[in-house]
């Protein structure tokens, strides 16, 4: 089996699906022109344009997030306030705009910290059988979790916030980088090139180095884009179930929860945050998809 | 019409950019062999494949091919199923992938029979039975409900051959049909298209870059080089009188066993072993519950400095768990392996380093010998690289001794054949000057005329270097080509240890009287 | 085969048990006092010291986890000090209706993926298959709360002919017809991801077995595709759904939560937000004991199956 698309829900599939052309690569150059053709494209795109929108929130915004406009109680979309106000007089595309920011904040430190973290335990571990156990275990162990279960037991202890997101998205991700490098350790670890250099006395290190990270980095590139729509979708359930980003700081989640009983009052209430979410978890699927099917050519 | 079977006229298939068949004419008659020559790339597969209409979905064909009266180019799936099995039947190379791992044996037969138009499960399940009969497979019913992975690789090929069988086709499409089997097993399998010929008078299209098996099945053949028909000659014709150069080449190139005579020893021994095995044994401990697998037991020989040493032995004898134990590869359970004097398990990790200066290996699979990452000069340079010294002018030296131009260190492997990706790493095996290199099968996935140039290659640079050799391989021609001393083993046994002439012409063991008389024998020129 | 089983059993007992551990732990890590954490701030002493002695908040940490464990194996759940009532009557009110909605929508998910990954191999067209991959992303890119609330939007208020929530009132069994009314929204919301998680898997397995040599063989003797297709490349890919169909149950457990409180649909999902948002230690902790218990078995489960469908592991002994 091929290809593993990563839901942007729960646990990816584990690393028996590492792609079996590791190590048998693709020049490098042509990997990244497939973000710009087709489907890459529109991906690329999507993502762009939210991305720009949460980084000129600033400048953008006509409102402070959270000013409260007396008077404009859960108003319908409208000249002044293009999405409408919410249930405390608040307008919703300022509020959209900031929490599109706080988005792309938690997506950049969440997902290096788990990828790398997880890629680098996954590497070592590969080194010695007693590690591998070891590591192995511990990812069954947080495999056994889903995401936002995970959350759940995350919040209870450590409350909900910010930092709670950013630690549940890294501990999801860590086994997953970890299976991921560890696999491709072992399978280039049987190629013949590594045979032969271990014969002529390389060690673990050379071939770790030489050999198994270039050749694993790819993989890490397309689960990194899925990574990155999962993370946008667990911080849009925790936030949506109350042990995300604390109010009255906007989030796409709160946003989203706070929309569903209010929305015949004012559907941009629930809309505009829907949209962002979309665009993003989809934009960043298809750049994986696109990356994907780029590295099979 | 009615005596061919098979008329082609002027078939041509292209894919994008390429033309794999440019303009072939050939005709098969009832009854008879035609053996289908070329190396790999030659267009002889999609010749076959046309017939059937089974061409990629990238393919484009022309021209006629004419099979029992119904035209095959441009037909329809249903007129192409109609035909397909009944009017003429493929038989893969690789019997290892030919069958649906997750069906028996006799589903996959009534499949079969069900596409012929038997419906019935009896009369299927009988016919079935039958059909596992006429190929030789002992205890046919039973049989039947076995799963692939539980019969050997010769028993899946004649299952394949059954397979074909069900729709009692006229013509047989043997696509290597020998290739991917032991030695032993090949014959057996020859004998039966054979057996199978004389007794149901079925052509067969025999598609192979093997002459061997070309001279003792065929009785016309075709040459074709680049899509194009070269030559076409009865086949004992061909032999003793090739009309083309191409032809000539490609004969000559069938390494062959030395006929008659003791040669003389071609090294003098001189001085400590490079490689001792005393008495070793190799056992993989079992996982989950299979039972631990002996691969080699009691084994012992030695490598003297400059000598070349072949390991033969089929597939599971144990001879490349034998080549990697002596490099360290794998843990020897029993015995000891001394490399220039000093116990392998008695060294320290440093110590192992220091030794393996002298080591060098070159694999079988040229696709995954080199890392698709490296320049050709990364890779040849590694071995430098890995104990710090200076590398200078050494991948170009390399290069000029391979016979490759200086100019490919910076190619990737992927811009190179097969046969040059070979002598890259054969280049990065002698980067140090070893005194001793493991060839795993080098050259048993290239094409025979490539084969005979990379052996060539080989031995002269042993000539002018010096370096001992543990030669690993199934195919006896070219050990015997190569080898100051051979060994035969058997199931992780050593049976037989000699100079190929003492070994091939006065063998001790009934077992290697039974492999020589398996090598297909082309006979020799008048 | 029976080895096979016997040898994912131990891994999978330990997963369980370290994260019954770690489980166990939440209360402990949460600062402050456990007993203050249980009953709320407005707790009075008496009943504080009730809770101490209760949960033996003296006795060594170690002695309280077995005990704790003990008493969830004989059915004493504890009791809920901030919701009120035990919990295993909390649970067990909430399980069929949670079973329910997570059935409807596995179901929902494996046919979809059936019919539609099936059709997708089978058919020749180029934009019947552009189509579905389209909606495939789609489907797997939306995440469920962003599909439930839209759903609602479009079916309960822009044209309100399904209910926006709730259980049907009579019970499930009573009128099918109302049961299926109020059961479609919020199972789609719930098995669309799947769906689409595993009809991509579905797709590229079959793809991947049409592109083995002995679908060539198959060709090679007559056999038409549709037969091959349903017959030959279908059952050999279906071990890979399956599994992937066991890793998405977390999904489904997770997603319970989300599609639960959308659509207020009373079940465990429910419960655990209540939890959550009344810091009822508790209950959260049981539910997510059960949600890691119930994974790690799917797990184990279709571990299993797929090696009970693959003869080669089943019967085992090659030449």
């Amino acid at each position: 089996m091929t290809a593993v698309q990563d839901p942007p829900v729960a646990v990816p599939v584990a690393a028996p699906d590492v792609r079996d052309d590791v190590g048998v690569g693709v020049p490098r150059g042509r990997w990244f022109a497939a973000l710009l053709r087709g489907r890459g494209l529109v991906g690329t795109v999507f993502v762009g344009v939210v991305v720009l929108a949460g980084l000129l929130a600033p400048v953008l915004a006509p409102y402070s997030p959270l000013q409260q406009i007396p008077g404009a109680n859960l108003l319908p979309p409208d000249a002044a306030h293009w999405l409408g106000t919410d249930e405390v007089n608040r307008d919703v595309l300022s509020r959209v705009l900031y929490g599109t920011r706080v988005d792309l904040l938690v997506l950049v430190t969440a997902v290096p910290l788990g990828a790398v973290t997880g890629s680098l335990v996954g590497l070592l571990s590969s080194l010695s059988t007693a590690s591998d156990v070891v590591a192995q275990r511990v990812f069954d162990i947080l495999l056994a979790f889903p995401v936002l279960i995970l959350g759940i037991a995350l919040a209870a202890v450590a409350g909900p916030g910010l930092t709670t997101v950013i630690l549940v998205i890294a501990l999801a991700e860590i086994p997953i980088y970890g299976r991921l490098l560890r696999g491709a350790a072992l399978r280039v670890r049987e190629m013949p090139y590594v045979e032969a250099a271990t014969v002529v006395g390389a060690g673990r290190w050379w071939v770790l180095r030489r050999h198994v990270l270039p050749n694993a980095i790819e993989p890490v590139g397309v689960q990194v884009t899925v990574s990155l729509a999962v993370a946008v979708f667990v911080e849009g359930a925790m936030s949506f179930i109350g042990i995300g980003i604390r109010p009255p700081d906007p989030s796409l989640g709160s946003i989203i929860a706070d929309s569903v009983t209010a929305l015949d009052a004012n559907p941009g209430l629930a809309l505009g945050p829907l949209a962002v979410v979309t665009a993003l978890v989809l934009g960043f699927l298809l750049m994986a998809q696109a990356l994907a099917a780029g590295r099979r050519t | 019409m009615s005596a061919n079977v098979l008329t082609i006229r002027d078939l041509r298939v292209s894919f994008p950019g390429i033309a794999a068949v440019a303009g072939v004419d050939l005709a098969v008659r009832r009854g008879e062999v035609v053996a289908l020559v070329g190396e790999s790339g030659s267009g002889k597969t999609m010749i076959a494949r046309s017939v059937l209409g089974l061409l990629p979905e990238s393919a484009t064909a022309t021209g006629s091919v004419e099979l029992a009266g119904t035209e095959v180019v441009g037909a329809g799936e249903a007129e192409l199923d109609a035909l397909r099995g009944t009017r003429a039947a493929m038989v893969f190379q690789e019997p290892q992938t030919a069958l649906n791992p997750v069906r028996t044996v006799g589903w996959q037969l009534a499949e079969a029979l069900r596409a012929h138009g038997v419906r019935s499960r009896r009369a299927a399940r009988e016919r079935a039975a039958e059909l596992l009969e006429l190929v030789g497979i002992p205890e046919p019913r039973r049989r039947l409900r076995y799963y692939p992975h539980q019969l050997s690789g010769g028993q899946k090929q004649r299952v394949v051959i059954a397979l074909a069988l069900s729709g009692e086709p006229d013509l047989l499409l043997a696509d290597e049909p020998t290739t991917a089997l032991d030695v032993t097993v090949q014959a057996q399998i020859l004998a039966l298209l054979a057996d199978l010929r004389d007794r149901l008078g079925v052509a067969v299209l025999l598609v192979t870059h093997n002459m061997g098996v070309v001279a003792e099945l065929a009785d016309r053949v075709v040459v074709l080089h680049h899509g194009r028909i070269v030559e076409r000659r009865a086949v004992s014709e061909l032999f003793a009188r090739p009309a083309t150069d191409y032809t000539r080449d490609l004969l000559a190139s069938v390494p062959r066993l030395a006929e008659g005579g003791v040669p003389a020893p071609r090294r003098e021994d001189t001085g400590e072993a490079v490689l001792e095995l005393a008495e070793v044994s190799v056992v993989y401990p079992g996982k989950r519950g299979r039972p631990a697998l002996r691969a080699v037991h009691g084994v012992s020989l030695a490598v003297r400095p400059g000598e070349v040493v072949g390991l033969v032995g089929e597939s599971g004898s144990g001879k490349t768990t034998v080549g990697r134990a002596a490099v360290g590869l794998v843990p020897v359970s029993a015995g000891r392996v001394r490399l220039g004097g000093r116990d392998l398990a008695a060294l320290s990790r440093a110590e192992l380093r220091a030794a393996r200066r002298g080591l060098a290996m070159v694999h079988q699979d040229p696709a995954a010998a080199l890392d698709p990452r490296f320049t050709v000069g990364e890779s040849i340079a590694e071995p430098l690289l890995i104990h710090g010294a200076a590398v200078g002018t050494r991948v170009a030296d390399l290069l000029t001794a391979v016979r490759l131009p200086e100019a490919y260190a910076d190619r990737r492997p992927g811009e190179l054949s097969g046969g040059q990706r070979q002598r890259v790493a054969l280049a990065r095996a002698l980067a140090l000057a070893p005194r001793l290199v493991i060839a795993d099968e080098p050259t048993s996935a290239l094409d025979v005329s490539v084969q005979a140039d990379v052996l060539d290659l080989f031995d002269e640079l042993r000539r002018e270097l010096g370096f001992g050799c543990l030669f690993i391989s199934h195919d006896l021609g070219v050990v015997d080509r190569v080898a100051d001393r051979v060994a035969v083993l058997r199931d992780g046994e050593l049976l037989e240890l000699g100079s190929p002439g003492e070994v091939f012409t006065a063998p001790r063991h009934d077992y290697t009287r039974a492999l020589l008389e398996a090598v297909p024998r082309v006979p020799v020129r008048a | 085969m029976l080895r096979y089983v016997a040898s994912r059993l131990p891994s999978a007992l330990v997963v369980l048990v370290v994260a019954s551990i770690l489980i166990f732990g939440l209360l402990r890590l949460v600062p402050g006092d456990p007993a203050t954490t249980l009953a709320g701030p407005d707790a009075s002493p008496e009943a504080l010291g009730a809770i101490r002695s209760a949960l033996g908040l003296d006795r060594p940490v170690w002695e309280q986890y077995l005990h704790w464990l003990g008493s969830l194996f004989t059915g004493d759940l504890g009791r809920s000090y901030l919701i009120g009532g035990s919990i295993a009557d909390l649970v067990l009110g909430g399980l069929l209706n949670t079973v329910v909605l997570a059935t409807a929508a596995v179901l929902l998910a494996v046919v979809i993926a059936l019919v539609v990954g099936v059709g997708a191999v089978l058919t020749r067209s180029r934009w019947v298959d552009a189509l579905v991959t389209g909606a495939n992303t789609v489907a797997l890119a939306l995440p469920t709360f962003v599909s439930g609330v839209l759903l609602v939007l479009v079916f309960a208020v822009a044209l309100p002919i399904l209910p926006s929530g709730g259980v049907p009132p009579l019970g499930f069994a009573a009128r099918p017809d109302i049961t299926a009314q109020y059961l479609v929204l919020p199972a789609i919301c719930l098995g669309l991801p799947v769906a689409g998680s595993i009809t991509r898997f579905l797709v590229e397995s079959l793809r991947t077995e049409l592109a083995q040599p002995y679908v060539l063989t198959a060709r090679a003797l007559g056999v038409p595709r549709r037969r091959i297709v349903l017959f030959q490349a279908l059952p050999a890919a279906l071990p890979s759904m399956l599994t992937a169909l066991g890793i998405q149950v977390g999904s489904v457990l997770g997603g319970a939560v989300l599609v639960e409180a959308i659509f207020t649909w009373p079940g465990l999902g429910s419960l655990v937000e209540q939890g959550i948002s009344r810091r009822d230690y508790p209950v959260v902790q049981v539910l997510l004991l059960l949600s890691v218990a119930v994974f790690v078995l799917v797990q184990l489960l279709t571990d299993v199956a797929h090696a009970a469908l693959d003869p080669r592991i089943r019967i085992g002994g090659s030449v």
